[in-house]
């Protein structure tokens, strides 16, 4: 179909997401992208969800961390920060989700907000509680297990 | 803008790993609601044994760049055991909350000015009303609009805690009793950025700037209650003054 006119094309807003799991979760882009729409459908509505968009346009996670970028229609980016907000769980894996910025641009979206410091994890032996226990690090985050799953520690509590 | 968080052992995340993830969310602090996580700040009662540095709130603060107010969540059966517990904990730490949800606790928590805080008034069975809103302006004692369940819960409990938070809206913004705002964040997982809860709670009808106000909440009992527990303090408006030395 041939394209619209460039005062007809929607206008859109692209935010950048930073994603942040427990060590042991893998969550996939389509995953994601069900609970954006999930969240945005049980938080504004089919109306209000189809307004605002939300469509996810890129996505990359290893390790407990992660970051998208979401594409919005401009004038709803309040929703889509209320319904990013409100995704507290990806297939059952509890998540961390904070907006981290806005861009009228991908290309500016990717360049300002996205791929820093997405430090690498390594296993390591750590002392937590006057015990020797296995952690996940992750710059200072320290992802320590126990025997009632992982604790969130930092380096402070480390050393 | 200051939070109030959970942390191990009683949720799944550190102090200074809350600090550490609302320093980068944009938080000045974070109130830490779990008596056993935190040293009270004046060290008192800890001369023998030396603060392990990961209890030890200026350490953290230090180390993240924000505030660390150490803070006690009454969690008690009735209106006795939780006079019993605000008395002792009143002179150590620098925030008192007591939990609510019951219709007498929650009659207790605002008749009491010692308490700072009333939080989750709508988890049980119990209820608000226009009785307990005056006796919360009256006294001083915020009361906590608890995010959390609208954040992280789906389905009917999340309309029923959006319902209860509307109607406590409504009597509270009535009588203009004082409020706090919060997610309730038991692991730094379910944090969340305050323009996120100011979405979010945009969204759930709230007034914006009442939020943000909400969040600075914390800051500010976090303030009065410091310089009340300093040496300085006597009496609201009476101070020790320059020119008084010790005896």
């Amino acid at each position: 179909m041939k394209h619209l006119p460039k005062h007809l094309r929607p206008r859109w807003r692209y935010l950048a997401v930073g994603i942040e799991t427990w060590p042991d979760a893998e969550i996939g882009r389509r995953a994601f992208q069900r609970a954006l729409w999930y969240g945005a459908g049980n938080l504004l509505g089919d109306a209000g969800s189809a307004d605002a968009g939300l469509k996810l346009l890129s996505f990359s996670f290893s390790g407990g961390a992660g970051e998208a970028v979401v594409r919005v229609r401009r004038g709803h980016v309040e929703e889509a920060r209320a319904t990013i907000g409100c995704v507290s769980a990806v297939d059952g894996e509890p998540v961390g989700i904070r907006v981290r910025g806005i861009s009228g641009t991908v290309r500016a979206c990717e360049e300002r907000y996205m791929g820093r410091a997405a430090a690498s994890s390594t296993q390591r032996d750590v002392a937590f509680e006057d015990a020797d226990r296995s952690a996940v690090v992750r710059g200072d985050a320290y992802d320590v297990r126990t025997e009632s799953g992982y604790v969130g520690a930092a380096a402070f509590d480390i050393e | 803008m200051y939070e109030a968080v959970h942390a191990y052992p009683d949720g799944d995340a550190t102090v200074a790993r809350q600090a550490m993830t609302a320093a980068r969310y944009g938080y000045d602090g974070i109130v830490v609601r779990t008596r056993a996580a935190l040293e009270p700040a004046d060290g008192a009662g800890s001369e023998a044994i030396p603060t392990p540095p990961e209890s030890d709130p200026d350490g953290i603060a230090d180390e993240c760049g924000i505030d660390v107010v150490d803070a006690v969540e009454v969690d008690a059966d009735g209106p006795r055991e939780a006079s019993g517990a605000v008395g002792n904990h009143r002179s150590e730490h620098t925030v008192v909350c007591v939990v609510g949800g019951d219709d007498r606790l929650n009659r207790y928590a605002v008749e009491e000015p010692r308490v700072d805080v009333l939080v989750r008034p709508n988890a049980g069975p119990g209820g608000f009303n226009h009785v307990l809103a005056k006796a919360a302006r009256d006294n001083g004692v915020h009361v906590e609009f608890d995010l959390g369940p609208v954040l992280g819960e789906t389905g009917g409990n999340r309309v029923r805690a959006l319902a209860d938070l509307r109607k406590l809206r409504e009597i509270v913004t009535y009588y203009d009793a004082p409020h706090v705002v919060s997610a309730n964040a038991a692991s730094h997982l379910e944090l969340r950025a305050p323009r996120e809860m100011v979405a979010v709670a945009e969204e759930a009808g709230f007034d914006p700037e009442w939020v943000r106000e909400g969040l600075r909440a914390w800051g500010s009992i976090a303030e009065r209650n410091r310089e009340r527990l300093s040496g300085r303090f006597i009496e609201p408006g009476v101070r020790r003054g320059r020119y008084e030395t010790e005896r």
